[in-house]
């Protein structure tokens, strides 16, 4: 065991040396490479921590901007509702005031058809009935009942209104009136002649009569005068009978 | 054991724990260039060994001076690296431990001496790093003083017994059982290789941080 002065003088510099050599060669760079990746990772971690948080702030806003949708929803939800309870509402009272107005109109065309088909009855049962009176009055007329009409024609000339004595007053004065005097029967010359005296006082003018007969009068007169026809016979009593119903609508 | 001087550089007779110690500079020296001439962001499979060792070495001196272990990191990582591979360099047929040598660990010792009152002085400055030697009681000055003497003292013996024993041992059942007997003593030789390597640059490391903390100590009571 010997101590050597120049060997431990050496060994320090040596030592310090080495020192110097691994400090610039080999822990200096390392580490700053460690620290590079330590700062990189620090950086990253931070970038990472910041974009997390970015995404929970994001995430935070679209929860919040669902919930404001929701509650949008929910609100337009209810407006709709209502809007559609309103319409729904509003479309049933008119369609119940449709089918009320339909229920009236069908009403009316039933009641306007069943009163139709009365009135066709009522217009068939007259018409049979006229058909009737016809077929009886034709087998049991006779002159006697064609006199008994002209005597209550006769007496209607008598009871006749002023407006229409002053219609035939007003005929045309200048010419003679052709009066055409139809009958069922042969008329007698006493009746021909009470006709044109009465006929002859009404039109106070002068005249021309005419005879002729036609057996669908069954029995009685017409009396044409111009424009001007009067019926005294039972063809057109019949007829008028069958169109009472005519008359009364 | 005598130094064995290899050749005379003037004055200066350069012993084989010398030449050595050069070897081992000059390959830690290539090695470092090597290792650290192309490192990445992304690290393959040397770059992630070389920053296992420097991230070992940091966390290890840090564990124990966390607050300027980044100061003294490249003295005792550098005590760590070297002893170790001087400590196993007698594995190697033909090479001898320059740690064999008294002359080398008194001159590692004597560095760890000057480093503790360096790094003591160069945080806290000479005036209150002298203070602690008086602290809590000046009657303790010398007890320090022989302390600080003593400690070194061991360090350089520790190391240069243990190695040097150890190489003569295995020379010895060499010689006396022949080849390949001693091969256990040679594992034996491997552990307390690196065991006595890390013993040295832990206490050197205790010294340095009992020297800065009784600093922080001192702080924090005048605080």
């Amino acid at each position: 065991m010997e101590f050597n002065f120049t060997t431990f003088a050496l060994e320090i510099a040596n030592f310090l040396i080495l020192i110097w050599i691994l400090q610039r060669l080999f822990y200096k760079p390392v580490l700053a490479v460690i620290a590079r990746r330590k700062q990189h990772i620090d950086q990253t971690l931070a970038d990472a921590q910041k974009l997390r948080q970015e995404a929970e702030d994001l995430r935070q806003h679209y929860e919040n901007r669902q919930n404001e949708w929701e509650k949008e929803k929910q609100a337009a939800f209810g407006v709709l509702r209502r809007e559609i309870e309103a319409e729904r509402k509003t479309q049933m009272d008119q369609l119940q005031a449709d089918l009320e107005q339909e229920r009236q109109k069908a009403k009316v065309i039933l009641s306007r058809q069943q009163h139709d088909i009365q009135r066709q009855a009522e217009e068939k049962a007259l018409q049979n009935g006229a058909r009737f009176a016809s077929l009886v009055l034709r087998q049991s007329a006779g002159p006697e009942l064609e006199a008994r009409l002209c005597a209550m024609l006769l007496e209607h000339f008598n009871e006749l209104p002023e407006e229409c004595k002053r219609c035939l007053k007003m005929l045309d004065a200048e010419k003679s009136v052709s009066i055409l005097i139809t009958s069922a029967y042969p008329l007698p010359d006493e009746l021909r002649q009470k006709l044109e005296q009465k006929l002859g006082a009404l039109i106070d003018r002068p005249d021309v009569f005419h005879y002729a007969q036609d057996a669908e009068l069954i029995a009685g007169l017409r009396i044409d005068i111009g424009a001007w026809v009067l019926h005294a016979n039972l063809q057109h009593e019949l007829a008028g009978f069958a169109e009472i119903d005519h008359g009364s609508d | 054991m005598e130094s064995e001087f290899v050749f005379e550089l003037g004055p200066l007779a350069v012993s084989l724990s010398i030449l050595t110690t050069w070897g081992i500079m000059l390959s830690a020296a290539v090695l470092s260039w090597l290792a650290t001439r192309h490192l990445d962001m992304m690290p393959g499979p040397l770059q992630t060994v070389v920053e296992g060792v420097v991230s070992a070495l940091e966390e290890a001196i840090s564990a124990v001076e966390p607050v300027y272990g980044r100061q003294i990191m490249p003295f005792i990582a550098t005590l760590w690296l070297f002893l170790i591979v001087a400590n196993l360099l007698s594995l190697i047929p033909g090479l001898h431990s320059p740690t064999r040598d008294l002359s080398v660990t008194s001159a590692l010792a004597v560095l760890v001496f000057f480093s503790v009152h360096w790094f003591g002085i160069k945080i806290q400055g000479l005036k209150k790093y002298l203070h602690h030697y008086l602290a809590p009681s000046p009657i303790l000055l010398p007890f320090h003083i022989i302390s600080e003497l003593t400690r070194t003292l061991a360090l350089a013996i520790r190391l240069f017994g243990n190695m040097m024993s150890l190489e003569m041992a295995a020379m010895l059942i060499l010689l006396v059982a022949g080849f390949l007997a001693p091969v256990p003593i040679l594992m034996l030789h491997i552990i307390e290789a690196l065991v006595q390597a890390y013993i040295f640059g832990m206490l050197a490391l205790i010294y340095l941080a009992g020297a800065i903390q009784s600093q922080q100590f001192n702080r924090q009571e005048q605080l």
